[in-house]
């Protein structure tokens, strides 16, 4: 069994950001991090591989050099072989993301891909299921339990709707399936495979390039405020204070 | 419409939740007869699946849209593989310039497949939309919900997976309904079977009908905190405390207890977010509060553009001060 597993490094969600000239740029102390649906996804991959007798986790990344951090987390968590497919334009969208993988994947006969939801950043949940059309694979997304049945070939998930609804769907290998949160915990690095990780260095591939791109970010702005958005000033006793008596005035306290 | 070559038609594709038209479907469906105005092409509403007909008369009824009601024996439950092929195959005869799905678990589950299928444009997540020169642009949130990317398509035609509550109801107009078609479709072949699944998980009762909610997200750094929401709840008369998804996904609250996309929906007079970013899958569960309140330390935070009040701090240092301010040693939650 082998199990492709997608991921993407994000920045943490409270970097800060200035925008300049109608593009985000990351201040200091912006850091970043594994897309936390993508380590749902990994997590979900090694507790099959340990399941198994015979399986392999590969964990790949789209970015360039400075996204090898994600895949030396992944290692840490116990991917077998990390790969990264480099020289995307910045802001590659997803159907250019998902033909790079889809180019990739193509040749190496995946039982299983597995990815995030969706990622933290972006939120389109676009790249996991362009990716399977792609490939020609049957694919679901958003799921919250999974159960693979190696002899029939076949993977149950159960995937969650709005308000909780949820739906089980089956599928044959080799299929795709995305994760949503709380399908598991997912592990933290060990030090002996961190170490590891650092001396092997991931195996780096050019990016296939996908159709051209249909798309294109104009500008990035501001979202404006939906409501009054009073920021209370002072310091936390005034702000205390001040919230106290609004709510007051409302009848709300 | 321009002489050169016909438009096609801005076709929105309805969500069916539990047998009925989800309300998103006629948000799409305003959003599409806005669209259609501003290009000068026809809108459509195409209603999928087994039974489509008398929901299709209605979508009619409510949207004044044309309505095209695609019969499907056996796709009574949602397949993305189905609304894939079934929308692929009746993509001659739409020959649309537009498709317009909801940005939910469903529309996110077929609409990127189709963007390939179709060679179509892909925007999801739009908020908005506006004409710039002669090319619709669209609004849509990213960078976790703290930017809005406006977006140009570069050709036709166009998938477009829409946030909802970001598009009006149509108005309640005596007009006439739309003409409704009716066509028959075979459940296509698919790999992916469905079934029911698991029961949602049942929601606290309390929390749909409370007046005031306090909800504790991740920024609350663990469980034990949650003695601070209680203390802040214990000011009020009758509040119920509420989590976002971690919160839940971590087990400091029941997934009863959660407010969101996946969880519940609720509109107290008073909501405190304290410790939650503001994703639009939390918001859309908690947008028509009658007055938000949120306390968060990054000024950034997503959730500030939705609140009446904005606080920025940390929750730890503030709540206590608030509570104690308030001066109130009102019952305590358990
Ligand atoms: C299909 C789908 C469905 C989903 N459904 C839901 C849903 O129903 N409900 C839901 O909530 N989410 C849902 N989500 C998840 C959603 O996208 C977000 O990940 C989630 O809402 C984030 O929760 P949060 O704000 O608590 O955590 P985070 O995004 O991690 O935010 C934590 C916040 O706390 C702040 N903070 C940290 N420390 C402090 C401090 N000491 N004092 C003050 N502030 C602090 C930070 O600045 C940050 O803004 C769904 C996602 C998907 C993909």
């Amino acid at each position: 069994m082998r199990i492709l597993c997608l991921v993407k490094q994000v920045s943490e969600p409270e970097s800060p950001f200035d925008l300049e000239q109608g593009s985000l740029v990351l201040r200091p102390p912006a850091r970043s991090q594994m897309n936390s649906y993508d380590e749902y996804a990994l997590e979900a991959a090694l507790t099959l591989k340990e399941s198994l007798p015979d399986c392999r986790v590969c964990a790949l990344t789209v970015g360039p050099a400075s996204c090898d951090t994600v895949l030396q987390r992944a290692m840490g968590m116990g991917a077998d072989q990390v790969v990264r497919l480099d020289g995307l334009d910045d802001g590659a969208g997803p159907l250019a993301v998902a033909s790079a993988v889809a180019a990739w994947a193509k040749e190496q006969a995946f039982d299983l891909i597995l990815t995030g939801v969706m990622s933290q950043d972006a939120m389109q949940g676009a790249v996991g299921p362009m990716c399977a059309e792609l490939l020609g694979l049957p694919w679901t997304s958003s799921v919250v339990e999974l159960a693979l049945d190696q002899e029939q070939r076949v993977l149950g998930a159960q995937r969650e709707m709005e308000g909780g609804r949820r739906q089980q769907v089956e599928l044959p290998l080799p299929c795709m399936v995305s994760l949503n949160s709380g399908i598991n915990r997912p592990r933290y690095p060990t030090l002996s495979l961190l170490l590891k990780a650092k001396k092997t260095p991931p195996q780096v591939v050019e990016a296939a390039r996908g159709p051209q791109p249909r798309e294109r970010v104009i500008r990035v702005s501001l979202p404006g405020k939906k409501r009054a958005g009073l920021v209370l000033p002072g310091d936390t006793a005034t702000k205390a204070q001040r919230l106290v008596a609004i709510l007051r005035e409302r009848a709300l306290l | 419409m321009s002489a050169a070559q016909a438009m096609g038609p801005v076709v929105a594709v309805a969500e069916l939740a539990e047998g009925g038209l989800a309300p998103v479907s006629l948000e799409l469906a305003s959003l599409a007869r806005e669209l259609a105005g501003a290009l000068g092409c026809q809108a459509k509403l195409v209603v999928l699946g087994e039974g489509a007909e008398p929901l299709a008369q209605e979508a009619a009824r409510l949207s004044g849209l044309a309505v095209i009601g695609v019969e499907v024996t056996g796709l009574e439950m949602f397949s993305g593989e189905a609304h894939c092929r079934l929308l692929a195959d009746l993509w001659p005869q739409l020959n649309p310039s537009y498709v317009l799905a909801a940005h939910t678990t469903s529309g996110l589950d077929w609409a990127p497949g189709l963007a390939v299928l179709l060679e179509a444009a892909y925007i999801s997540g739009v908020e908005s939309w506006r004409m710039e020169a002669d090319t619709p642009c669209f609004g849509r949130a990213a960078q976790h919900g703290k930017v809005v990317e406006e977006i140009e398509p570069l050709q036709e035609p166009v998938v477009l997976t829409v946030q909802p509550g970001s598009f009006p109801q149509p108005e309640a107009t005596t007009a006439e309904p739309g003409r409704v078609e009716l066509l028959t479709r075979e459940l296509p072949p698919c790999r992916s079977k469905v079934s029911p699944g698991a029961e949602a998980p049942s929601r606290d009762a309390a929390l749909a009908s409370a007046s005031v909610v306090v909800a504790a997200g991740r920024g609350i750094g663990k469980q034990a905190n949650l003695e601070l929401l209680r203390d802040l709840a214990g000011l009020f008369s009758s509040a119920v405390l509420a989590g976002s998804r971690p919160v839940c996904d971590l087990g400091w609250l029941g997934y009863g207890q959660q407010v969101g996309q996946t969880g519940a929906t609720v509109s107290p007079r008073l909501y405190l977010a304290c410790g939650i970013s503001g994703a639009r899958q939390h918001t859309v569960g908690m947008q028509a509060s009658g007055f938000i309140v949120a306390i968060n330390s990054d000024p950034q935070a997503a959730i500030f553009n939705l609140a009446d009040v904005c606080v920025v701090e940390d929750l730890l240092g503030f709540i206590p001060v608030l509570v104690e301010q308030a001066g109130a040693s009102g019952n305590k939650l358990t």
